[in-house]
């Protein structure tokens, strides 16, 4: 998988690419619209990371050409501005998502994984295994090592959220969006506390645990073998 | 270009305009008045000097006494002309007189008649004249003598030129005059004017506790003083209101920096276990979080109070969002043993993620204050004009004092009542302020002993406007 950043603020820039880098994607980072644009027509990008104020040609434009020339590739707006009208602008002109910063890298890599999973997924799975955790979505029954597990509708929906990605770190943001249809940050820490009881009935009579809390991070489920 | 014109100069033309007009028409009343004066003093004496004449005929023996004495009248009253006439033809009068050549047709009504010739003007009359018996060829069946008298009338010329320029010129004096007491009067009447923006001019960002002087206005000004000292009152509100709020954020924005700042020199004084370093990472992270969400909440009630267009509207059941959001913090509920319920249910038309934030704040805030195995039950009704929907928690009171700044920014009641997850930013209650008053709605709180409630407010009248 290979992402082109473009980015114009060195520390940012550098940051992002190196945390792509190390979450396992193929990373060029250009520093102006020109470039980025050149890099886009020529380059066989997965994924564009575009910054919408750039020097040289702004992000809208570099995204324009894009499309103009037939590029179909995702395209992730970042920008420090939050105007509606900028939101309906970038998807209009054809952007898959768009982070306001400040935003967290753990979200930034939810939303990258999002949008190159989108278009490719063959036929969905009517169960999903992790170690000896089994998930039925059609009967929608969780048992592990062979023992049925209870959940309520919103537990399973966070565990099958938590299988779906597993191995990857997901932000509480994203949780709360994904499973309650909360789009806006919590004062709470509801989600630890929804965490913890989900924990309860599928981790704590079992060995191994299987879902780990990355401090400053989120939470990710994976199988033992799968940690460094 | 009329409405460019300053008060005081319309004042002024106005004022100068009538003036002008009342006293022209005084000036040629006045002068209407003495030429009608002059006619009746004229014919007065016409008459007077014809009964004269008629004395002098009917005393005199013979026509040549007559004519003899009045020869002698004449010379003694300058500018009278006197003719006598006998079936047209001129048997007294001065040679050459103006009088002979008048057509008999003029003054056959026996009124007073004027005419010009030359550049003499004349006012003259008619009357018929029967000689005494004893003057010779004298019969009963003669007619009676035609006697034309005049008068010259030069003088009255003289005296009403000279009457009209004195007007004249005093009209055009009292004109200037009046137009210029007329511009003083609206200068010192539009005095106030003055004063209020030269107090005006000194109203800055710093120095908004200035007021207008009500007493010392007339009261068609007041009422202008009173609104702007009302709007000066207001703005001052809200600038203090600003100044505390940038105030806050830089204090609220102090702590978690300084934190970080600390934090993050004092690890790297020294070497540490990679472990430490996660650690410190780590506990950075969370701190950073809460600044972004800080910065995000404080950007969202930015544009919620620039009076934002609600970018979606839709039709929503408002007991709907309260249960999906039940189902969102049923874990934290469940964990203080706390219950929630909620009954009734309206629709209305709104931005669902906001209505949905502002709901969710609330439930977040009542769950937070809570104490354990307490209800939280959300009441939805409908009627009077407005929907309201509110939350109860019980829990003790919050002080009366602290009730009407509760939705400030950045405020909390009492140290005890922060936050002791530290997971709150302070603004939850200002979004929710925020986000009613951006659907024309209140928020509310009324709290007792036994409870605390806060209230969502919707006018069923601005709902329909909006949607």
């Amino acid at each position: 998988m290979k992402i082109l950043i473009v980015e114009d603020e060195p520390k940012a820039g550098n940051y992002l690419s190196q945390g792509l880098r190390e979450a396992g994607f193929a990373v060029d980072l250009v520093t102006n619209g020109i470039d980025g644009l050149h890099h886009g027509l020529e380059g066989d990008h997965d994924l564009v990371i575009l910054d919408v104020m750039l020097p040289g040609m702004d992000g809208w434009q570099v995204l324009r050409n894009l499309r103009s020339h037939g590029r179909q590739m995702p395209v992730l707006f970042l920008t420090a501005r939050d105007q509606v009208e900028d939101r309906v602008k970038g998807l209009e002109l054809g952007a898959d998502d768009y982070l306001v910063k400040p935003f967290s890298f753990a979200e930034l890599l939810a939303r990258v994984r999002t949008v190159l999973r989108r278009g490719r997924s063959g036929l969905e799975p009517t169960s999903m295994k992790v170690a000896d955790l089994e998930l039925d979505l059609l009967r929608r029954r969780v048992t592990r090592s062979g023992k049925r597990i209870d959940l309520t509708a919103k537990e399973f929906g966070l565990l099958e959220l938590l299988m779906r990605r597993h191995g990857e770190v997901l932000p509480r943001s994203l949780i709360a969006s994904q499973v309650w249809d909360v789009n806006f940050d919590s004062d709470t820490n509801v989600i630890e506390v929804a965490m913890r009881r989900l924990r309860a009935k599928v981790d704590d009579a079992f060995e191994p645990r299987l879902i780990q809390t990355v401090r400053g991070m989120g939470y990710v489920l994976e199988a033992p073998e799968h940690t460094h | 270009m009329f409405g460019q014109l300053s008060l005081t100069a319309r004042l002024t033309a106005l004022y100068t305009l009538v003036s002008a007009c009342v006293l022209v028409g005084l000036g040629f009343l006045v002068s209407y008045a003495v030429i009608r004066h002059f006619v009746e003093l004229d014919t007065d004496y016409l008459k007077d000097k014809i009964d004269l004449v008629r004395t002098i005929v009917g005393d005199s023996r013979s026509p040549t006494i007559a004519m003899t004495r009045l020869d002698e009248l004449l010379t003694s009253h300058r500018g009278l002309l006197v003719e006598l006439r006998n079936n047209a033809e001129k048997v007294y009068g001065e040679k050459g007189s103006v009088l002979s050549t008048l057509p008999s047709s003029i003054g056959a009504d026996g009124r007073t008649f004027d005419w010009r010739v030359g550049d003499q003007s004349l006012r003259g009359l008619r009357a018929a004249l029967r000689p005494p018996a004893s003057w010779p060829g004298q019969a009963a069946d003669r007619a009676p003598l035609e006697l034309l008298i005049a008068l010259d009338t030069a003088h009255h010329t003289h005296f009403m030129q000279s009457l009209r320029r004195t007007l004249a010129l005093y009209l055009i004096g009292a004109i200037l005059i009046s137009g210029l007491l007329g511009w003083w009067a609206a200068r010192r009447g539009l005095e106030p004017l003055r004063v209020i923006r030269e107090r005006t001019m000194t109203v800055t960002a710093q120095k908004l506790d200035q007021r207008m002087p009500v007493e010392a206005v007339p009261v068609e000004f007041a009422d202008l003083a009173q609104g702007l000292n009302d709007m000066l009152g207001r703005l001052q509100a809200d600038f203090s209101r600003l100044q505390e709020f940038s105030g806050d954020l830089a204090h609220e924005l102090r702590t978690p920096i300084n934190n970080l700042l600390t934090q993050t020199q004092v690890s790297l004084a020294q070497k540490r276990d990679v472990s430490v370093y996660q650690d410190i990472l780590a506990s950075n992270a969370e701190e950073l979080q809460r600044l972004a969400r800080m910065v995000s909440d404080m950007l969202f009630l930015a544009k919620t109070e620039h009076g934002i267009e609600l970018p979606n509207r839709e039709t929503v059941s408002l007991i709907d969002e309260v249960r999906d959001l039940f189902e969102f913090y049923e874990a934290l509920a469940e964990e203080k043993q706390i219950v929630m319920e909620a009954d009734g249910n309206a629709h209305i038309v709104c931005d669902r993620l906001m209505i949905r934030r502002a709901i969710s704040n609330l439930l977040s805030n009542a769950i937070r204050y809570s104490p354990p195995n307490g209800p939280v039950r959300v009441s939805v009704t409908q009627g009077d004009g407005q929907i309201q929907l509110c939350v109860h928690n019980a829990g003790p009171a919050i002080p009366a004092a602290d009730l009407p700044r509760l939705f400030d920014r950045f405020y909390r009641a009492e140290k005890s009542r922060s936050y002791p997850d530290s997971e709150g930013t302070g603004l939850g209650l200002s979004i929710i302020r925020a986000i009613m008053e951006a659907h024309g709605g209140t928020a509310s709180v009324a709290s007792n002993d036994q409870m605390t409630t806060f209230c969502l407010c919707f006018s069923t009248w601005a709902l329909t406007s909006m949607a």
